[in-house]
């Protein structure tokens, strides 16, 4: 399996720059490289799945059927972290310049992370912005996500709670925490 | 001051048609050292030639080319004598590292790529033909890299456009860039020439646009670390730190709170809200007039000071008859005093700024009718023939007329709590001010001297009163340019040099006036071999074959005349522009 290196932003008001650019970007590149070349690459992205879905049990990508630049994941929480035995879902919108710009990623399954927005589900995470080469695929965005989970950042929170835990240092406390909504949120009911 | 009137022959140098002639020497007023002028003109023409400069020195030292030696120098912000520092302590490989130039094995670059090769971007396999590898021997198809390419300059990152690949931190090839670009987007080729050939500007410390409005076109290059006051070709004076008007002896910080506090009128806004307030019946401002917190409107009724609710009439000292607001206490009253003290302190240096500022502005008006009186004076037969000392007399009068205005808002801060409140005792303080002020009404009455002088109606005057005239010109012209020079001295030695705080500079002061950035001088060298591509869009440009894009045809034409050379359409950069800005307005 690939290995993942990736940074997190380092702060707040960067991210909030970047990501206007981003949709400033994607209203002026609209028609700059073709959406053929998009759902094309998309279209080979989606074969590549299938055949790794054995390869990778920890993600499971899949298309929406109307839409190819709709995708959802289910990932498997990583083990030794709080998150071990959750499923977590994520909701990639891909833009028409993909992959010359990065899809844009969010959780639908509510978790405790501080680089998640709690209550939207946003991610911050530098190859998802500045950091981007287009030559990164929707399963190494996931691959990237699954590393995140596994390591934090605490210093560029989304999620201030989860992050102010961890940099006072405890990390039982993020723990517990983090568990608690792993198994009410990312795990199937019992019963 | 004896010897400045000693003779005729030594006051009679040569006459002078226009004020320009004094930037010339002039040994009488002569404190500061001299040095060659420090700042250069920057014009759309010498653009090319300023850079050049530059490369060609990276490239000969590196033995690299042209568009390595611009990425080096774009990440060290064009500061050659840095990136040599960087080689010397840590070496070729880290240097190239850092800035993102791939020192990928040459001869491997030099195998032809295989007949299909399969693009990593597209997942597609194209011809060998339809595909590029970058100096960094990365590979991908010439659709994917033009894509690329376009979504970068549109970001406006043109400059450092970044390998495709994971991680891969070097800099695309500007030729490659170019090249496939102009064959989609011609109109971004252009654009991204233009971002290339600002970034000598832009991201260079040692160069910066002239602010003038509208631009003149011009960017200035300063030799000098030394802060500095600069005059651009076009004629604006400017601080080569802030960019704002030319301020000294204000520091860009004191300079910048002086402006905003001008333009709010704060204190004035805060003295009318606490001396006045309005009518609860009819609204009008009623302003108090004495300690009494109950105030009567000229339309009878009457109300509490302090909450502003109408009451009764009868009052004792503390309580106001059917009315209890419970703030009848002195609080009031003293934040009150305090605003009155600020503003009358502000008002003071404020109308001493601005009496001296318009003075400079009538001043002005002098320049003109003072030629008419030299050319009375010309046609007289008159053993005085030379009337240089009424040009120099002028000259030493503006230039001192603004340091003056520009000295006012300089002790509003030195000797107020805003800034330096804690760097002094009240006792220090006072000490210092009285010192400066001192200097400071010596210069006044001087400047108000020569002022008077050179306003009055010497041309009509008998010969003998005319020569009286000018020998008070030559002395008091002298005298200010001293007190001007010990003033500057002062506030270097004794004021500002004297801080905790080393934050507060100032451009130093020169008797000749502000420096006029002197033209770049254009020297195109002999090797033209490397050219530097500025770029015409759709030409194909290899970086190793010469093509001589920078004609010599525009070496030696002066800057004043170029302005005025634009041809419609015939230039394909509009440096009248900043990049973004002609972004903006194409968007
Ligand atoms: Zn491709
Ligand atoms: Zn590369
Ligand atoms: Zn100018
Ligand atoms: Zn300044
Ligand atoms: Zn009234
Ligand atoms: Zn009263
Ligand atoms: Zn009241």
């Amino acid at each position: 399996m690939m290995i993942v290196e990736f940074t997190v932003f380092s702060t707040f008001k960067f991210v909030a720059v970047k990501l206007s650019e981003v949709i400033k970007q994607q209203n002026n590149a609209a028609e700059l490289f073709s959406v053929k070349a998009s759902r094309a690459r998309l279209f080979k992205e989606f074969k590549e799945v299938q055949r790794e879905k054995v390869a990778d049990p920890d993600i499971q990508l899949s298309c929406d059927d109307n839409n190819i630049f709709k995708w959802t994941a289910l990932v498997k929480g990583p083990s030794e972290t709080p998150f071990e035995g959750g499923i977590f879902q994520l909701a990639f919108a891909v833009p028409e310049q993909y992959p010359l710009q990065p899809p844009q990623v969010r959780f639908l399954t509510k978790i405790f992370h501080p680089n998640v927005h709690f209550k939207t589900g946003e991610i911050c995470l530098d190859i998802l912005k500045n950091a981007w080469s287009p030559a990164w695929t929707l399963q190494s965005v996931c691959r990237a996500i699954i590393a995140l989970m596994a390591h934090p950042e605490p210093d560029s929170p989304l999620n201030c709670d989860s992050g102010n835990l961890l940099r006072s240092g405890d990390i039982r406390g993020y723990q517990s925490m983090a568990r608690m909504y792993t198994r009410l949120a990312a795990m199937p009911k019992k019963g | 001051m004896e010897e400045y009137f000693s003779s005729d022959d030594e006051c009679c140098y040569s006459d002078r048609d226009s004020l320009d002639g004094l930037e010339n020497e002039d040994s009488r007023t002569h404190w500061a050292p001299s040095k060659g002028p420090a700042s250069k003109v920057i014009t759309k023409e010498s653009l090319l030639a300023a850079q050049r400069e530059d490369l060609r020195r990276v490239m000969e030292l590196l033995s690299v080319r042209e568009h390595h030696a611009r990425t080096l120098l774009i990440h060290h912000r064009w500061d050659v004598e840095k990136l040599f520092a960087v080689l010397v302590e840590k070496g070729k490989s880290v240097l190239f590292m850092e800035a993102g130039v791939s020192l990928a094995d040459q001869q491997n670059l030099g195998v032809p790529l295989p007949p299909t090769v399969m693009c990593e971007i597209c997942i597609e396999d194209v011809l060998g033909g339809d595909a590029t590898r970058m100096d960094c021997g990365h590979c991908f198809c010439n659709e994917c890299w033009t894509g690329h390419f376009v979504v970068k300059i549109n970001e406006g990152q043109s400059k450092r456009i970044k390998c495709m690949a994971h991680k891969c931190n070097a800099i695309c090839d500007e030729a490659v860039v170019r090249n496939l670009v102009s064959k989609t987007h011609p109109d971004l080729a252009e654009k991204f020439d233009r971002f290339l050939l600002e970034s000598y500007i832009e991201d260079n410390k040692r160069v910066n646009w002239c602010p003038s409005t509208p631009h003149c076109g011009n960017a200035i290059r300063n030799e000098d670390d030394d802060f500095c006051e600069v005059e651009c070709s076009c004629g604006l004076q400017f601080c080569f730190s802030c960019l704002s008007e030319a301020h000294s002896p204000c520091s860009c910080l004191m300079w910048e709170l002086w402006v905003k506090k001008c333009r709010d009128e704060s204190e004035t806004v805060n003295w009318i809200t606490v001396h006045t307030k309005h009518c609860p019946k009819c609204h009008k401002p009623v302003e108090k007039n004495g300690g009494c917190n109950l105030v009567s409107c000229i339309c009878g009724q009457a109300f509490c000071w302090l909450c502003g609710g109408a009451t009764g009439r009868d009052h004792t000292w503390s309580s106001i008859a059917g009315h209890s607001c419970g703030r009848y206490k002195d609080d009031g009253e003293k934040k009150a005093e305090r605003a009155k003290r600020d503003l009358f302190r502000y008002m003071h240096y404020h109308n001493r700024y601005k009496a001296h500022t318009d003075s400079f502005k009538l001043e002005s008006k002098l320049k003109e009718t003072i030629q008419e009186k030299v050319s009375v004076l010309e046609d007289r037969d008159s053993k005085l023939r030379d009337f240089g000392w009424v040009n120099n007399g002028l000259y030493r009068l503006f230039r001192s007329r603004r340091v003056l205005s520009y000295s006012y808002p300089f002790a509003f801060y030195m000797f107020g709590d805003e800034l330096f409140k804690d760097e002094m005792t009240n006792k220090e303080r006072d000490i210092k001010q009285h010192l400066f002020e001192d200097q400071q009404q010596q210069l006044e009455e001087n400047v108000e001297k020569l002022s008077k002088f050179l306003e009055a109606p010497f041309d009509q005057y008998e010969e003998e009163k005319v020569m009286n005239v000018r020998m008070q010109v030559l002395n008091l012209s002298t005298i200010t340019d001293k007190l001007c020079q010990k003033m500057y001295e002062c506030i270097e030695n004794d004021l500002l040099g004297s801080l905790q705080l080393g934050i507060h500079n100032i451009a130093p002061y020169r008797s000749k006036g502000i420096e006029k950035a002197s033209e770049l001088s254009v020297c195109w060298g002999n090797n033209s071999d490397k050219a530097l591509h500025c770029g015409s869009s759709g030409r194909t440009t290899e970086s190793d074959q010469p093509s001589g894009s920078g004609s010599s045809e525009e070496s030696g034409i002066s800057s004043r005349k170029r302005a005025r050379m634009e041809g419609p359409g015939g230039a394909f950069f509009d440096l009248n522009l900043p990049a973004d800005n002609v972004d903006r307005s194409e968007l």
